[in-house]
């Protein structure tokens, strides 16, 4: 393994474990999930939803879901002092935005592994659309993230963080949203999934990833030297 | 929906009024910059003046060094604040 | 040393100014659907044109300052973001404006236009209480440049995605300067378009006159070893 790697690894691995050992933010996260697809359902008053409805409560959903548990990853590094030890460390620190947004995607993830199939037993007809909706997924929250690395990153060293990451995330997120939502309303429509421009909406994701991941990975280093 | 394809032609003088609505917005904004910047040019004028008189007493107070004179100048609390506007 | 050719520039900005007003309302031809009205396109456009490249100015700018960690960049960038939220404002307005001309309501979601600004317009809103929520200087500023290439990056993904949003059964309702313009519309347009990057720049200028000229008396003070006065700039272009 080439140092790099291996450095990338060890920061996946910590990061993974540490998240394994607190455990309380995923199954928080799942429950915030939930209640609020209770509280949609009252607030809509419809018990079953399909189409640009159903993605717009499941997007809205995920992504505050999203934005609430992104900060955690930064701020225990920050408490626990651990950007001193990866500052000294003779590595790229751009292998820690790689390690980053690999662990946040790991969590993301593993969120949706328990909100996704809840929010179908809620509200969907059938579960047909599910398969290629993963794809969406995984999609949507690599770009979700990258900028949710880039902008916790900033905002850990800033004195109103808790305030900063909604507020900068949520319009940089909006374009993933539209592309998400557009891509997931005709998956879950009543007659059953269709993929009208579903390509296109993939690619706008792509695009996307591909754009922050670079930007997050080139700009990183600015944000670590002191 | 037809309303988006033609969107209709208001009468001269109902029209006017949204054209002249808007030309005066942008004419409002520019001039509330341009008086905000009035404030800032201003408050730059009377530091210099404040900083001149400063230097002007350094120099009387090493031109005459036994003199122990003194400089009582209240502090104006912390500097560099952020910007207005 | 900043407000050297201010004077000459000003003078131009209020030339070409005056010039596009006489040209929208004394030369440029009414328009067949949208009659009156269409003539605030002749603002509308032209400043959410130049706010959007003010946008992407600032990004390079950043970039320049992150590079070569010279303050000069970092002011330069602020300003730019700064005359461009300013402009994003009365782009949104007139926008405002013109969609109650023509649909009743004073705002409509089918122009994605419009949209796509106001999203670039709610992100760059942020760069303020962003910036000014980092205490330590140097990190502040180099925080905002990344923030500045981020959102530059950001600009033309996100017009592209609110395009795509449009259902193809709406189609674009208002013909842009792309859109087939008659001759004297596009040259009363291009006059506009060119007065407005003007007011841009004289405004950018200005500001950072301003900006370095209150650095300068900051570093004055320090350097008299006199306690530090009220206000002064942070955002100097010159690094003291």
């Amino acid at each position: 393994m080439t140092p790099s790697r291996s450095a990338f690894a060890a920061i996946l691995a910590k990061d993974l474990r540490s998240e394994l050992r607190t455990l309380q933010s995923l199954p928080a996260m799942a429950l915030f999930s939930v209640t609020t697809f209770v509280i949609f359902r009252f607030g809509l008053d419809r018990t079953s939803l399909s189409g640009s409805l159903a993605a717009g409560v499941l997007w809205a959903t995920l992504l505050f879901a999203a934005v609430l548990g992104i900060n955690r990853l930064f701020v225990a590094e920050r408490e626990e002092g651990g950007f001193d030890a990866i500052r000294l460390a003779p590595i790229d620190r751009s292998v820690l935005f790689t390690a980053k947004v690999a662990a946040l995607l790991v969590y993301l993830l593993a969120l949706e592994l328990v909100a996704v199939p809840i929010f179908a037993i809620f509200f969907l007809e059938d579960a047909a659309g599910l398969g290629p909706l993963v794809l969406v997924l995984v999609l949507t929250d690599l770009g979700l993230a990258a900028t949710g690395t880039l902008i916790s990153s900033m905002a850990v060293n800033s004195r109103a963080r808790d305030l900063l990451v909604p507020l900068v995330l949520l319009p940089l997120a909006v374009p993933l949203m539209i592309a998400a939502t557009g891509a997931t309303e005709p998956l879950l429509s009543l007659g059953g999934p269709s993929y009208d421009r579903f390509g296109t909406w993939l690619m706008v994701l792509g695009l996307y990833d591909l754009i922050f991941g670079l930007v997050g990975y080139a700009v990183f280093d600015f944000l670590l030297e002191d | 929906m037809e309303l988006l394809f033609a969107a209709p032609a208001l009468p001269l003088d109902k029209a006017g009024k949204y054209v002249a609505g808007a030309y005066v917005v942008f004419v409002v904004l520019l001039v509330v910059y341009l008086a905000i910047m009035a404030a800032k040019v201003q408050r730059i004028e009377k530091e210099l003046r404040d900083v001149a008189a400063i230097a002007e007493e350094k120099k009387e107070a090493q031109a005459a060094p036994g003199r122990g004179s003194e400089t009582p100048l209240a502090s104006h609390g912390s500097g560099g604040g952020g910007t207005g506007v | 040393m900043y407000g050297k050719g201010l004077k000459p520039l000003s003078i131009a900005t209020v030339a070409m100014l005056a010039l596009s007003l006489s040209l929208v309302f004394f030369y440029a031809p009414l328009d067949g659907d949208q009659g009156f009205i269409q003539k605030i396109f002749y603002l509308h456009v032209p400043l959410a044109m130049v706010a959007l490249v003010g946008f992407i100015a600032g990004g390079v700018f950043a970039i320049a300052h992150l590079r070569t960690d010279n303050r000069k960049w970092d002011a330069y960038s602020y300003v730019s973001i700064h005359i461009s939220v300013i402009f994003g404002v009365a782009v949104l307005i007139t926008g405002a404006i013109w969609a109650k001309a023509s649909w009743g309501h004073w705002w409509v979601w089918d122009e994605p236009t419009l949209v796509s600004f106001l999203i670039v317009f709610l992100l760059y809103a942020t760069y303020y209480p962003f910036r000014y929520a980092i205490e330590d200087r140097d990190r502040q500023a180099r925080y905002a440049s990344v923030f500045a290439v981020t959102a530059g990056a950001f600009v033309p993904l996100n017009f592209m995605a609110v395009r795509m949003a449009q259902s193809l059964v709406h189609p674009r309702t208002f013909a842009t300067a792309e859109g087939g313009l008659p001759g004297e519309m596009m040259l009363t347009f291009l006059v506009s378009l060119a007065a407005i990057a003007l007011l841009w720049t004289t405004l950018v200028k200005f500001e950072l006159t301003a900006k370095s000229a209150s650095g300068q008396v900051k570093r004055l003070r320090r350097a008299l070893d006199a306690p530090a006065g009220g206000g002064g700039s942070r955002i100097a272009p010159e690094v003291s």
